[in-house]
């Protein structure tokens, strides 16, 4: 195990003991890193909780032996572990040694994309982004692209067009004459567990299963992290000192994802980012709410086994997996069971998982004969919002048209994710048409007594949880 | 003139732009930390600050006993303490400083400090401020006609209430200062500040110095929006105070929850209206009340209130006008200026009015507006005495008119409302007028120093500060085109109080109209000496036939006489020659808005230099069922006269119709029973991202409208776009109105959240069952829904 952590900034390997007395805790942010350095103030703090991304690098991954996927990321959210073996790029590196501007940044220029400029460094970044992924982009990729970047000032009009004008040259840049000495110095950092103990913390980045059930053995207390997404608020916003931290993203084991006839297996450890595009064809429910699930920086660290360990209630991913029959996989030191959701959770983020359990994986069946899934989020802002409240419904109907099976799960409604029972079976043996969904409707409130809170009233929530099994029925019906 | 990009485009692109926090330093830095009041209305019984003083790395803990000048930082009224004595009046207000060499040694600190509350009863609504009467002032009246006789005889009245609500400015960049001292009494301030003249006056102020000890200094702000207006002074003060308490630099910087939570908003109000009219729809009467929510101080709610009251005419003459307005304290964070200032609320007040009215007839609220359009020749007269001139309603009018295809879409969105039950559609145009200049009168004013090198390169100073809005870039390039040299030859510096004194704080859209004429100024001054030099040099060599001096002019980078053009020389070759004749290359300008009055008492005058203009169609979606919407489409024409810089004016209106559409939709504030913000953060806070704009954009700017009344004749910009957003606003309440067909009048606030939205369909939808049995909710579903987007 290495007491320190590596990777690549402005060209060379930057290493980072944490052992030494001056040194900074292991939970320190990239952006307060980068922020304490005098050539790296680009970087700039809006929010720290992720919701602006004025603090916004991007991080290039080494992806096999030869090439690196770059990706998007709020710095505000990374501890400083996570970034180990990574390549950190910040708008301070854009920029051609020769003085010449990146495309994205001339772009930016030439559309006026920036007014007070707070805004730009995080946006350029998102921007070079999409440069290196994306050829040619649509206006679908470019919002997308952009949704975790708050600009006050423009409008976002000028910033599209710049990123419709810059994204043109298959990604090419002056890194690009460069790449294959950074794949060689980040294939040099070794990929061994990370052990930090400073006085105050002790941050374990292990590579195994094994190695973590061990550690969480003799400190039971540890906080596991999968992304961090969450937990990283905890250090930003209410300046907690978290003793002692597992990250679990570097194990190999938990970053699967197995297609079988029947099942799709997602790891507990693949970002929502890498599950997506597996996801797409078999699970569209469930992707239609991935793609409105934070925003790329966001799900490009949030992975499934963090969304389903914190088990907030208004867990966006939540009530549609529920829908889809999808199971838990929790792994003890000496054997593993699979939980279905609906047992899952138990109470405001309370699980069955036992404190010598882990979630390693999440299965989800798929569909057969005809039966429908669909996802609804109600959120104030479309994009970027925690949802108000959130659906994820299932119809198996018979030939006859009567419903022989729904699940009606809800987020946001409750203090975990929940079905509506009572209209669930008042539906089931009835013919699915708008009268006996109507006479639902209300046994929805039988289930909830749903809060008012800073995104909605109660009342708000009860009818508008009512309605989307309106809106499921006209959507089943209008699809057959 | 060139449109050159934004001055800092490319310090903003490369991370090379320096905020406030980028500021390098040395180790000496301290950092400061505001403890602020958990009550929203509290007596302060005690306070033990011993044992936080004891925390390892803290060099000051401050209470207001050890501010050692005036205890207050009210900007106009003295109503605001900087540190907070017996009492706290809202949940935010600061108590103590602290400062220490980290933050987190300031966190502990915090902790450790002991404080006592007797807790008193607060008012947090403005239904509780009224029944208690608790006025933050007198009240202030503006009348025209008899509105009460006239809605008498009107043939139709129509009566209402209208909620808007409070806007958080989200600047990018929190409110930051950073002191350093100096020698002696002397200390420089770096602050995120729109007035730095007044940042200095009550830094002075707190310090008890004059004011030529303390320098102010803004190179740039991460965004202001009026929020930098007055607020930025706080930080300014607080590190002023702990800069002076320490004598090592001190820099300030609000953590965003912490900025939401402390600052002001924009007023929320609760207004009451009644309309008088006629069958065809001409307004006869229009009488208002408004109660805005001004917090806890005076702040400038005074100056926004009259904004309010001389923007409830919008665009429409109504010859009886009766307006009472009322600033209510509560125990809030003070309100404060915010893009607009008061306008957007009134304006929100008549669109609504006249959109009630053509409801209420069942026609084209198109139709209706443009009936009640100030006239050209007759009525065009405001409610407070100000002739509209130039007025560009009808011209903006008649081209977005048939560019927007109003009327086919019109059509089409009755169409597909027809056709389908769950999703709807709405369509709204709403225009602006907004008046241009400080109803402070005496605030349009402006002053700049304008000094020459001898290398030819210029360095201009004005009092004018940069929030992003492109003023620098505009008066680079009007100090480029004013000496005719080309514009890397001049530099706009950071905004100092040590070089352009007593100035009015960048804001009311007019920081290029006021700036701009005071550096043209002070350049005319130059031009002028330099001209009587050259006069002189030219008869040196010609001295049978002397260069009149009206002939010198300046123009692509030489100095010619245009009577002679042989007689040529280099702009940067003569400066030389200047220093040598000893003539004087620094020279100070000033501007004062002439033919401006207004008589606050009387509520009557001519308070503006003139109006801009401008005007939008939006259409929208919802969806009946999850009161969600789409902004499907917006076609704005805005008239900034002639632009001085196209891309820059473009810019500010696009990004002020989104901030508005924030302000009309997702934009929510909410406080708890106790007068807690319960949406602190862009968690719950919700600004307009990039999936918010509209699906299809349109802007142009109004082309061949010359503005005799401003620099170049261009127009102010800044503000006015904002209102535009009122046609997203009424689009959905277009949408929501046709559930019911258009037959029944919808409820509606400001903003329109998708709970606002959904609760109003409900809402129509219980009034239906209730009037017509429950036909409508029966009616089948027909295929065409199935089209629609879901």
């Amino acid at each position: 195990m290495i007491p320190e952590i590596s990777f690549v900034l402005d060209g060379s390997i930057v290493t980072i003991d944490f052992t030494k007395p001056s040194s900074r805790g292991p939970t320190t942010t990239v952006l307060n890193y980068l922020r304490s350095l005098p050539g790296h103030k680009g970087v700039k703090e809006g929010c720290a909780e992720g919701d602006c991304g004025a603090c916004t690098v991007v991080l290039g991954e080494l992806v096999g032996n030869k090439s690196i996927r770059y990706k998007s990321a709020d710095s505000c959210l990374l501890f400083l572990p996570m970034i180990h073996g990574r390549q950190l790029i910040t708008v301070e590196n854009l920029k051609d040694p020769s003085g010449e501007l990146h495309p994205v940044q001339s772009a930016m220029v030439e559309s006026s994309g920036s007014q007070c400029g707070f805004c730009t460094p995080g946006i350029v970044m998102s921007l070079f982004s999409l440069y290196k992924s994306t050829d040619h982009p649509t206006r679908l990729q470019i919002d997308d692209a952009l949704t975790g970047n708050l600009c006050r000032c423009t409008g976002y009009k000028p910033i599209i067009e710049a990123a419709a004008h810059a994204c043109v040259h298959k990604g090419l840049d002056h890194l690009s004459r460069d790449y294959s000495r950074i794949v060689g110095l980040l294939k040099s950092i070794p990929q061994a567990p990370i052990h930090i103990k400073t006085k105050l913390q002790s941050y374990f980045k292990p590579t195994s299963l094994s190695a973590v059930f061990s550690h969480r053995r003799q400190h039971p207390d540890a906080v596991i992290v999968s992304g961090a997404t969450d937990v990283a608020l905890r250090v930003t916003k209410k300046h907690e000192l978290i003793p002692e931290i597992i990250d679990l993203s570097d194990i190999a084991e938990l970053k699967a994802i197995t297609n079988t006839a029947t099942t799709l297996t997602i790891g507990a450890g693949v970002t929502l980012t890498e599950a997506m595009p597996r996801i797409e064809h078999d699970f569209p429910a469930l992707y239609k709410m991935l793609s409105v699930f934070g925003s790329q920086q966001i799900r490009n660290l949030a992975t499934f086994g963090g969304n389903l360990g914190s088990a907030s209630p208004i867990g966006d991913a939540l009530p549609v997996l529920m829908a889809y029959g999808a199971k838990v996989v929790l792994k003890r030191p000496n054997g593993k069971r699979d939980v279905s959701l609906d047992d899952y959770f138990l109470g405001y983020r309370k699980t069955a998982r036992a404190a010598n359990e882990l979630i390693t994986a999440i299965v989800i069946p798929k569909l057969k004969n005809g039966a429908a899934v669909r996802s609804y989020k109600i959120s104030k802002r479309k994009d970027l919002d925690i949802s108000t409240l959130s659906g994820g419904f299932r119809l198996d109907a018979k030939n006859s048209g009567t419903v022989k099976n729904i699940v009606l799960a809800y987020g946001g409604m409750a203090e975990r994710t929940k079905r509506a029972t009572t209209a669930e079976q008042f539906l089931v043996g009835k013919q699915w048409n708008r009268q006996t969904v109507e006479r639902a409707m209300p046994l929805i409130d039988k289930d909830f007594t749903p809060i008012s809170d800073a995104r909605a009233g109660a009342e708000f929530r009860k009818v508008a949880a009512r309605n989307l099994l309106l809106k499921f029925w006209t959507d089943t019906v209008m699809n057959e | 003139m060139n449109t050159p990009p934004h001055e800092s485009g490319e310090k903003h692109v490369t991370g090379e732009a320096v905020y406030i926090d980028d500021i390098p330093v040395n180790a000496q830095l301290l950092a400061g930390r505001v403890v602020y009041s958990p009550h929203a209305h509290a007596r302060i019984v005690s306070f033990d600050l011993s044992q936080a003083k004891k925390v390892l790395g803290v060099h000051a803990v401050l209470c207001h006993k050890d501010i050692p000048g005036h205890n207050q930082m009210g900007p106009v009224v003295k109503d605001e303490p900087c540190l907070a004595m017996d009492e706290v009046v809202c949940i935010g207000q600061a108590v103590f400083l602290i400062a220490a060499e980290t933050e987190e040694q300031c966190l502990e600190a915090e902790k450790k400090i002991k404080i006592k509350y007797e807790l008193l009863e607060p008012i947090l609504t403005l239904e509780k401020a009224i029944e208690k009467n608790n006025l933050l002032g007198p009240p202030r009246t503006m009348h025209r006609g008899d509105a009460e006789a006239a809605l008498k005889s009107s043939p139709h009245t129509i009566k209402g209430v209208l909620r808007t609500g409070a806007q958080e400015h989200w600047y990018l960049e929190t409110q930051i200062c950073l002191c350093v001292p100096g020698e002696g009494k002397e200390i420089n301030v770096f602050s995120s500040t729109q007035h730095p003249s007044e940042t200095q006056a009550l830094i002075a102020g707190v310090l008890g110095v004059g004011k030529h000890d303390v320098v102010v200094e803004v190179r740039r702000m991460g965004g202001a929006f009026g929020g930098k207006e007055t607020q930025g002074n706080h930080a300014a003060c607080w590190s002023a105070l702990l800069c002076n308490a320490t004598k090592r630099p001190v820099k300030v910087r609000l953590f965003r929850d912490d900025d939401q939570k402390m600052t002001g908003k924009r007023h929320r109000i609760l207004a009451k209206y009644e309309v008088g009219f006629d069958d065809d729809g001409m307004l006869n009467a229009f009488k208002v009340e408004v109660n805005s929510d001004a917090g806890c101080a005076t702040d400038l709610s005074f100056a926004i209130l009259e904004r309010t009251m001389l923007h409830t005419d919008n665009c429409y003459y109504v010859p009886n006008f009766s307006i009472l307005a009322r600033a209510w304290k509560t125990n809030l964070p003070s309100n404060t200026a915010f893009r607009g200032f008061g306008g957007p609320q009134g304006m929100a007040i008549a669109e609504t009015a006249v959109d009630r009215v053509a409801r209420f007839l069942k026609k084209d609220a198109a139709e209706i507006r443009h009936k009640n359009f100030y006239g050209i020749e007759s009525r065009n007269v405001t409610q407070y005495g100000q002739t509209v001139e130039n007025n560009r309603l009808f011209l903006l009018y008649d081209q977005l008119m048939k560019s927007s295809e109003y009327s086919r879409r019109k059509r089409e969105v009755n169409e597909f409302n027809a056709a389908n039950e769950f999703q709807k559609k709405g369509l709204a145009i709403t225009p602006v007028k907004f008046g241009i200049s400080f109803t402070t009168t005496y605030l349009n004013q402006a002053g700049a120093l304008v000094n020459v090198y001898k290398d030819g390169t210029i360095l201009v100073n004005h009092g004018g500060t940069e929030m992003g809005q492109g003023l620098h870039t505009k008066i680079h390039q009007i100090a480029a085109a004013e000496f005719g040299v080309s514009l890397d030859k001049v530099k706009v510096n950071a905004t100092n109080t040590s070089k352009v004194p007593n100035t009015s704080p960048t804001a009311a859209s007019a920081g290029a109209d006021l700036n701009g004429m005071a550096v043209k100024n002070a350049i005319d001054t130059l031009k002028s000496r330099i001209a009587t030099a050259m006069v002189q040099i030219f008869l040196d060599e010609n001295p049978d036939i002397p260069s009149l001096h009206n002939s010198i002019v300046f123009k692509d980078d030489w100095i010619i006489d245009s009577d002679h053009p042989e007689r040529k020389i280099l702009f940067s070759d003569a400066m030389p020659l200047m220093n040598l004749r000893q003539v004087s290359l620094s020279a100070t300008g000033f501007y004062k808005t002439p033919n401006i009055e207004w008589d606050k008492k009387k509520s009557w005058g001519r308070p503006f230099n003139y109006y801009a203009f401008g005007m939008c169609v939006s259409e929208v979606m919802i969806d009946v069922l999850t009161g969600q919407h789409t902004l499907l489409r917006t076609d704005i024409l805005h008239d900034v006269g002639d632009s001085l810089n196209p891309a820059i004016d473009m810019g500010q209106v696009e990004g002020g119709y989104i901030q508005g559409v924030g302000w009309c939709t997702t934009e929510e504030i909410k406080w708890d029973d106790k007068g807690n913000l319960l949406t602190h953060s862009p968690d719950t806070y919700k600004i307009p991202s990039v999936q918010d704009i509209p699906k299809d954009f349109r802007v142009e700017l109004l082309q061949g409208v010359p503005n005799p009344n401003a620099i170049r004749k261009s127009k102010a910009v800044a503000e006015p776009p904002l209102m535009l957003a009122l046609s997203t606003w009424l689009a959905i309440k277009d949408a929501i109105s046709a559930v019911a067909d258009h037959e029944l009048e919808p409820e509606f606030a400001l903003p329109a959240t998708n709970e606002v939205i959904l609760l109003s369909i409900e809402n129509l939808k219980a009034r239906m069952r209730s009037s017509d049995g429950e036909a409508v909710l029966k009616a089948p579903l027909t295929a065409k829904t199935s089209r629609s987007k879901t």
